[in-house]
């Protein structure tokens, strides 16, 4: 994944960090689901303070790397969007944190 | 979208965003006031009549709020189910509020079995007393803050009432004076929340299918 290896050129374990995450809108989406069993398009709009259409671009971006699942109803005739964080996406999540916690402790004070 | 991200601040706004639509605080209040208005009641109708007379009333509230919250809140704050951390904190406070209310029953029971032998202050400290722990608890299990004061109030509402009964000669023990004013602050408390809650989420208008992928 191009997006996932950016950083060659930079201190060894800032390559590991994982774009899709990294961004600071997705990073909002991700720890709101990681707290949660699932959410709907409405309480993580309100939640992350995004657009319908950021969040409908994140969302698709994080659904694209497999992060999250959407599942999308109809509860009468309103459009209703459940939104989950999968196994990978919890799994990369975890990763991603643990490989920030590194990256800032390696640097000097 | 500039607030600092903190995964336990994350899951605690998450979770206590469920506390903030002011409809528990008015159910609370609406429970109290049963405490205020059912002296007035107990002359015609008895102790115990005039307290399960209020069953019907609380059942009215219980259905006015849920179809307030499925059809006003929820369309505006949306829907979030909680992990298991916080559903395995939910059913410790479940059991707990089960233990509370036991003790309060054993206790009510030996009150009014050694009533005349116990001190007449002696069942109000003990009322008092266990509300407070009750509250207590289920603030500080469900981060539910507001729930210490609604404590304390309750808490001292038996207290000062029988004060003002002695002291004052208030009616029905001051009750209806004390617990309406713990009932009412709690309602106002949850009507001013309400309140907030309709001006700063209205009512998406955007959620329609065809605008933006996931348009939910």
């Amino acid at each position: 994944m191009a997006e996932r290896q950016i950083d060659q050129a930079g201190p060894s374990s800032l390559v590991s960090i994982d774009q899709v995450i990294h961004a600071p809108a997705r990073l909002t989406v991700l720890t709101y689901l990681y707290v949660v069993e699932s959410a709907d398009f409405v309480f993580l709009k309100n939640m992350t303070g995004l657009t319908w259409g950021n969040l409908s671009t994140h969302l698709s971006r994080l659904e694209e790397a497999g992060y999250v699942t959407i599942e999308k109803e109809f509860r009468g005739k309103k459009p209703h969007t459940m939104v989950r964080l999968t196994d990978k996406g919890r799994a990369a999540f975890r990763e991603y944190k643990h490989n920030m916690q590194q990256v800032l402790d390696d640097l000097p004070d | 979208m500039s607030q600092r991200i903190s995964l336990k601040e994350a899951e605690r706004k998450t979770f206590t965003s469920a506390y903030q639509d002011g409809l528990w605080d008015i159910l609370i209040g609406c429970i109290i006031l049963e405490f205020a208005i059912a002296p007035f009641l107990s002359r015609s109708l008895g102790d115990l009549w005039s307290s399960v007379v209020f069953l019907p009333f609380w059942a009215l509230v219980a259905l006015a709020i849920w179809l307030t919250r499925r059809y006003v809140v929820t369309p505006r704050v949306g829907v979030v189910k909680f992990g298991s951390w916080r559903r395995t904190r939910l059913t410790r406070f479940t059991v707990i509020m089960l233990l509370v209310n036991l003790v309060a029953f054993v206790l009510g029971i030996l009150a009014a079995a050694n009533f005349a032998t116990w001190p007449s202050w002696a069942p109000v400290a003990c009322l008092s007393l266990t509300m407070l722990a009750g509250f207590s608890l289920a603030a500080y299990l469900l981060n539910f803050t507001r729930l210490y004061v609604y404590g304390i109030l309750f808490a001292l509402s038996p207290l000062v009432g029988q004060w003002l009964y002695v002291h004052l000669k208030a009616p029905h023990h001051g009750f209806p004076i004390t617990f309406g004013i713990t009932a009412g602050t709690a309602i106002l408390v949850g009507l001013v929340k309400f309140v907030h809650l309709l001006r700063d989420y209205p009512l998406p208008v955007e959620e329609s299918p065809s605008q933006g992928a996931y348009g939910g």
